[in-house]
């Protein structure tokens, strides 16, 4: 009953095994009230079932028992040569094939294996020499063949562990991307399709023309581009989204060590005409002084302002202005953003998604006149958190645009600016007088390197002149006559 | 804090989107196609499986951040040769199977 079974499943193996097997059933069959093999029986089937499974190992100290039984029984023919084999073979077989997916490391020191390798030899030694070296031989290649497997495998943990890394990767890369493109369009669902901010201020959205433009543009699979135009005050808008490299899995195990944030940066170019002398930054405290080291109109321009003007409301504590007057900071920072945004009561919900402003009429870049605001995304379904940051924009491209500095002030600002521009005059000029004399070193150079060439010229032409005056002393004189 | 005034859309001013031509000496350095390639020879080199794996793995992150087609494609194409170059020395080639036999 077990043997069409356990001969479909070592029909891998060589046909002698089944010959072996289909031998050990008729005996099974001779013994049938073993009271031993009907439990065996049982466990066969199991072991069939699951194949990865290692069924009790309390049976192995039955196994020996049933030996002597069979050959105590040697005047059947049929169990002449057959019963020493299969004996064993039927219940070794399947643990070497279940054996076979172990690995050897993680059951070292597992006392079956060596009881399943010694005992049965013990039990044939009790019987006849010829069946004891048959099995030997067997129990040789049986033994070996588990070794030579768990070695291979071995050998081949770095392509497995690379192979199911790659795999890993590109599952991660296309699930990665999806997730960045759903946060990147969530985004755009909420702020600039119909009636939302970005609508009700710009006339053209998306990176194309026409109505039907799509919004976003990808870069990347992590950056998302919006862009925005036809407003007063203002040239275009452009909105980044660096978004958490989701896609990549390396990138992921290191964001895992080292966290980021999901960004956004909207920069808005203003008129050339619709910004006064604007120079003004805020941000967290640490970033803030990161800032006015580092950017450099900030460095110039602006200094830190520790302390608001006295009497008034001012930003939340873990915020920094940085500005070029504190004028332009009173001015900028009305009651109104106070109150929805940078106050210390609204700041408190809000401050996990603000990085920092910056708006100057001195941006490095192509475009000098140019407001930045920098946010952190908040997840897919809280892009509504963000609702007051994203309306800063708008607030402040007006509030910006019809600003105007008093004239004392201006003056300040316009000694700074003249300032500077005369410094960085005489850096061109310096610069170019540079320029100017690396090039006459370089002619000057040159002159004196086609002199020298002359010169060599003219030695080796002398040179030669003296050898073919000297072959033509040293040559014969011969006549030679020309035929006709 | 909706802006004051009536609307503050001005089609007439609104031009189309220009992407900013970005100079490729200006593109952020591409690490992972570098140590892809610097594996890759590894790998080829002392015959170092783990190296041209390792060099497919970073190939496949540097495609996954690819940013600009025409530019990024050359390193990574060059990391991906190595890696194909490590794999076919170390798996391919005789002298390995002569050694194990």
């Amino acid at each position: 009953m077990a043997t069409p079974r356990s001969s479909f499943f070592f029909s891998p193996r060589c046909d002698t095994l089944l010959y072996l097997i289909a031998l050990l059933s008729l005996l099974l069959h001779h013994i049938s009230a073993d009271s031993h093999f009907e439990g065996f029986d049982a466990d066969d089937d199991l072991e069939d079932d699951t194949v990865l499974f290692q069924p009790p190992l309390s049976d192995l100290p039955r196994r020996p028992p049933p030996a002597p039984t069979t050959l105590s029984t040697p005047s059947d023919p049929e169990s002449h040569h057959g019963p020493p084999v299969p004996q064993s073979d039927p219940d070794l077989n399947p643990k070497t094939t279940s054996f076979d997916y172990w690995d050897e490391d993680e059951f070292e020191g597992f006392p079956v294996d060596n009881n399943n390798v010694i005992t049965p030899p013990e039990v044939i030694k009790t019987t006849s020499d010829d069946s004891v070296l048959n099995e030997n031989e067997n129990e040789k290649a049986r033994v070996l063949e588990p070794v030579s497997l768990s070695k291979r495998i071995r050998a081949y943990t770095v392509e497995m562990i690379c192979v199911s890394f790659l795999i890993m990767f590109a599952v991660n890369y296309f699930t990665g991307k999806k997730e960045n493109e759903n946060l990147a369009l969530a985004w755009a669902a909420k702020f600039a399709t119909k009636d939302t901010i970005f609508d009700k201020n710009f006339s053209l959205l998306g990176v194309g023309e026409g109505d039907n433009s799509p919004l976003l543009m990808k870069e990347g699979q992590n950056v998302f581009k919006f862009y925005a135009s036809g407003r007063r005050y203002c040239q275009d808008l452009v909105a980044t989204m660096e978004l958490k490299s989701r896609q990549d899995l390396i990138a992921k195990l290191y964001n895992m060590v080292v966290p980021c944030k999901d960004e956004i940066t909207i920069e808005v170019r203003m008129n050339e005409d619709a910004m006064d002398h604007v120079v003004f930054a805020l941000g967290k405290k640490k970033a803030a002084k990161v800032m006015h080291k580092e950017v450099r109109d900030l460095q110039r321009f602006a200094s830190l302002m520790t302390a608001g003007p006295n009497g008034r409301k001012w930003v939340a504590d873990e915020l920094m202005v940085i500005t070029e007057s504190k004028e332009v900071a009173g001015d900028l920072i009305t009651e109104t953003v106070l109150d929805q945004v940078f106050g210390e009561k609204a700041f408190q919900s809000l401050g996990k998604l603000f990085i920092s402003l910056h708006f100057s009429d001195q941006q490095q870049g192509t475009h000098k006149k140019m407001l930045v605001f920098k946010f952190a995304l908040p997840d897919v379904n809280h892009m509504a958190d963000m609702t007051r940051l994203v309306a800063l924009v708008p607030y402040y491209i007006d509030l910006i645009g019809r600003y105007k500095l008093s004239s004392q002030a201006r003056s300040k600002t316009e000694a700074a600016r003249s300032k500077v521009a005369q410094e960085a005059y005489k850096e061109q000029q310096n610069e170019r007088q540079e320029m100017l004399q690396r090039k006459k070193a370089e002619k000057k150079k040159m002159m004196e390197e086609a002199a020298s060439k002359l010169n060599a010229e003219a030695l080796r032409k002398k040179e030669a002149k003296e050898r073919a005056r000297q072959l033509k002393k040293a040559m014969p004189k011969i006549k030679m006559s020309r035929g006709a | 804090m909706s802006s004051s005034g009536n609307d503050p859309r001005q089609p007439s001013s609104a031009k189309p989107y220009k992407p900013q031509p970005v100079h490729p000496d200006n593109l952020p350095i591409d690490y992972s196609g570098f140590i892809a390639i610097i594996f890759g020879v590894a790998g080829v080199m002392f015959r170092y499986k783990l190296g041209s794996w390792l060099a497919l793995i970073f190939c496949a992150q540097s495609l996954a951040n690819m940013k600009n087609i025409e530019t990024d494609l050359k390193q990574i194409s060059t990391g991906f040769m190595f890696a194909i170059m490590g794999m076919v020395t170390n798996y391919l080639s005789p002298a390995r199977g002569a050694v194990k036999t």
